[in-house]
């Protein structure tokens, strides 16, 4: 297994130098020019030479490969600069907002799991209308734009039942409202794997003796089907924690959750190449690691997969 | 007879003294105002980040804008310009917050700290300060500028204490102390007891910083929040019409213009005749579009500058009314014929012109643009429409490379310096790259250049008059639409002191209907 992991790791080492690549290229080739807009946007009347002190400062002024050559060196040892805007360390910018992120991310994981399992065993169990009505709650939860289902739930529970408040302090309650939005869409979307995944199991033959030797659903469930779905449901659970990690830039803004979602979009806007390329750096490795996550339980819950990775 | 326990009685003394408990709760007052962004920077470096609206509240500038944007005293309490040299008297009695008595040499180690920024627009000569009394020096412009009170206007221009790091704890002379700053949060500041001026009435206020729209506006419905500080043509749009809300609003101050590229190659060459811009500035319907954007509080504009600014006056520029007869007719003696489809041609060629609506984003200025294209359209013009909702995208790719006819911002001249916005956006000389091709040439180059270094207030301004009839009547290299004022939303009760300038919003007198 550790082989595997290590021939796992080294075969990542080109995808990441890719990633790390298009991370520089998209931000260093994006238009628009951060000391200008700064500069104007704070109604300053720049020197030229105040403007060039400036971009050679932040290395802006070096063709774009030897910069991408310095920025991969200072990378590798998780140096990314300085914000442009707040002057604080790329590092303690993501130390300060990933904490936040990666509450909202496992919260909104563990909420759309147990979500997702709940549709999934729902349907299975329930009668032909219940299910159709499963269905379509669950392709309406999927359809539905976070940014606009995060409003109907601000409505429903902050204007109408004030039972929660909108922009809080980062606390343990105000995490509620943000997780809800992110773990109900994502739940629904598990939600059909987690009922495809038992429905093609239930055509197996060792499901379809247990169920003639009598066995209780949840025990044919539990027993019988839930050890061979575990594997492929890892994989879609690490897609999904890699999204909502990176994906809740959107509800953050709305709820004003301080998390990396904000920082991102307030990075974009003020052209901060720093945070930007340290962001992209970071998610890719996030969604690498929830890969390799993945890869390592399907093994470990796959008898003939595990024989083969000890057996290489 | 009625007999009370002790336990009764304690509780009888509690509920008497309730009342004077409350009072003592409700003697503080607390303001929270959401922004949209932070703007904070510990950086030591970055002196014009450090400055706008929430530590605005820590520091002071050495002049304020009165009413009519000339300087007024604050910590400078007079000042005198003659022969390239200025005096400054300073305002007796003022300390910093860390106890540090605010005189000649605290002042002058103050205005040394623009010379460590990369922004020093003071442009004040290092070398020439000299103290000339504990509370007086003096100092000399390094370009001879007349203009560098009008520039200390500016927020980013605040006084610093050098006696600490700025970055982490900002001393200032102002009315607030910092409390708290926690980032992408909100920054608390607190009411200095030993404030020199008079004492604000609110006693502490918060920044929140809330980037989404709808959320600020959510989030001032449910009482979370008391003012919003940046309001968005949408929010005006969406704001509950029930009283629960309330606009508070400036003068006109900031335009919404089209400027003319002059200086573009084809097939971005087409407004480079007066004629067509002319037809253009005939064709907009200005009391319409005035009527659905910004709440209605917009009006027609005759210039980029309000004629209360500087006392510019209003007699100096004429405007354009709507006509769209005259503009086709303009349009038919610059040789542009309508076409059988509708659009004009010349010389084979069809009057297409690309018109960018992105400053500072379209959202900003929505549905204006597609309100235009209709209003050109109906002249003969058919417009190619590009909204980009980032303003470095529309700085890279079409101002800088001149690809596109009309470009639509909405902005101010968020400077007090006369010259500030036409310099920058007209003339050939200009440090914002791409405006070259929106300036008219020598003849604003020269006016301006001559603003820039009169000695005198009205000579300046007699300069920026005619800079800006040039501007916007003579060559229209903008196209002006119309004036609208500086917005902020609250919940009811609350009295907002405007300013045109959102930095000079003084929130800490904001008053609070009991």
């Amino acid at each position: 297994m550790l082989r595997y992991i290590l021939i796992r790791l080294a075969t990542a080492l080109p995808t990441l130098l890719g990633m790390s690549f298009v991370a520089f290229a998209i931000v260093s080739l994006a238009p628009g020019d951060p000391v200008m807009q700064e500069l104007r946007a704070m109604g300053v009347v720049p020197r030229p030479e105040d403007i060039a002190a400036i971009k050679a400062e932040y290395g802006l002024d070096k063709p774009f490969l030897p910069r991408y050559f310095d920025w991969l060196g200072r990378a590798l040892r998780f140096e990314f600069g300085e914000s442009i805007a707040t002057g604080r360390s790329v590092m303690d910018e993501i130390g300060i907002h990933l904490p936040s992120t990666l509450a909202l991310a496992v919260s909104s994981f563990i909420g759309a799991v147990t979500i997702s399992l709940g549709l999934g065993v729902a349907a299975i169990s329930a009668g032909r209308w219940t299910r159709a009505g499963l269905r379509g709650l669950t392709i309406a939860l999927v359809s539905v734009p976070s940014f606009w289902l995060a409003l109907l739930l601000i409505y429903a529970f902050v204007l109408q039942l004030g039972w929660m408040r909108l922009v809080g302090n980062g606390s343990a309650a105000d995490l509620i409202l943000p997780a809800l939005t992110l773990s109900l869409g994502a739940g629904a979307s598990l939600g059909r794997v987690v009922y495809e995944r038992i429905r093609s199991e239930m055509c197996e033959d060792h499901v379809r003796l247990a169920i003639a030797k009598g066995l209780s659903p949840a025990s044919i469930l539990v027993g019988h089907i839930a050890p061979r779905i575990i594997g492929p449901l890892a994989t879609a659970w690490a897609n999904t924690f890699g999204a909502l990690l990176g994906g809740a830039v959107i509800v953050e803004s709305i709820f004003g959750w301080p998390g990396l979602g904000q920082l991102i979009l307030q990075a974009i806007a003020q052209r901060d190449f720093p945070v930007i390329q340290a962001y992209l750096v970071f998610m890719g490795l996030g969604f690498f690691i929830t890969s390799l996550l993945a890869d390592i339980i399907v093994i470990l819950f796959d008898p003939q997969l595990r024989r083969e990775v000890n057996h290489e | 007879m009625f007999k009370m326990t002790l336990a009764g009685r304690l509780a009888t003394a509690a509920l008497l003294a309730l009342p004077m408990v409350a009072t003592s709760i409700q003697a503080e007052t607390s303001l929270t105002v959401a922004v949209k962004r932070d703007r904070y920077s510990i950086d030591e470096q970055k002196f014009t980040f450090t400055t706008r609206r929430p530590a605005a509240q820590i520091v002071e500038t050495a002049v304020k804008p009165d009413e009519n944007f000339l300087p007024s005293p604050l910590l400078f309490q007079s000042w005198d310009y003659a022969d390239g040299t200025y005096s400054i008297t300073l305002q007796e009695g003022v300390t910093f917050s860390d106890g540090t008595t605010f005189n000649a040499d605290t002042a002058i180690a103050a205005l040394r700290l623009y010379d460590q920024g990369r922004s020093d627009f003071l442009q004040i000569d290092q070398e020439s300060f000299e103290k000339t009394g504990d509370m007086s020096f003096d100092f000399r412009s390094e370009t001879g500028s007349a203009l560098v009170i009008e520039n200390m206007t500016h927020r980013a221009t605040s006084f610093f204490s050098t006696m600490t790091n700025r970055a982490e704890n900002p001393v200032g002379t102002g009315p607030y102390l910092f409390e708290s700053y926690e980032p992408k949060q909100q920054l608390t500041v607190v009411r200095n007891p030993d404030y020199w001026g008079e004492a604000p009435t609110v006693d502490r206020l918060t920044f929140r910083f809330i980037a989404d729209d709808n959320a600020r506006l959510l989030a001032l419905q449910n009482g979370e929040i008391d003012v919003i500080d940046e309001v968005t043509p949408q929010m005006l749009l969406s704001m509950p019409q029930d009283g629960s809300v309330v606009l508070h609003e400036s003068r006109p101050i900031r335009y919404v213009a089209l400027l003319a590229n002059l200086n573009g190659s084809a097939p971005f060459d087409i407004a480079q005749d007066y004629k067509v811009r002319e037809a253009l500035a005939w064709a907009i319907d200005r009391e319409t579009i005035a009527s659905i954007l910004f709440a209605g509080r917009g009006v027609p504009a005759k210039g980029i500058l309000p004629g209360w600014m500087f006392n510019l006056g209003d007699d100096h520029t004429d405007g354009f009314g709507y006509d769209p007869v005259k503009a086709g007719a303009l349009l038919d003696e610059a040789g542009w014929v309508m076409g059988a489809d509708g659009t004009r041609e010349k010389d084979g060629r069809k009057m297409s012109l690309r018109l960018v609506a992105a400053y500072p984003n379209v959202s900003t200025v929505k549905p204006m643009p597609e309100m235009l294209e209709q209003m050109f359209a109906a002249i003969g013009i058919d417009i190619d429409l590009v909204e980009v909702d980032d303003s470095g995208v529309y700085g890279s790719t079409y101002l800088d490379t001149g690809e596109a006819d009309l470009y639509m911002e909405f902005a101010s001249n968020n400077n007090t310096d006369p010259t500030y916005l036409l310099n920058n956006l007209f003339t050939t000389t200009t440090p914002w790259g791409g405006y070259k091709f929106t300036a008219p040439g020598p003849h604003v180059d020269a006016l301006l250049a001559e603003a820039r270094v009169a000695q005198t207030r009205e000579e300046v301004i007699d300069k920026v008059r005619a800079a800006h009839r040039a501007i916007v009547q003579d060559d229209l290299a903008a196209i002006p639409i119309l004036m609208v004022p500086n917005f902020t939303l609250s919940r009811p009760g609350i009295e907002v002191p405007m300013s045109e300038y959102a930095d000079w919003i003084d929130y800490g007198r904001v008053t609070v209907a009991d």
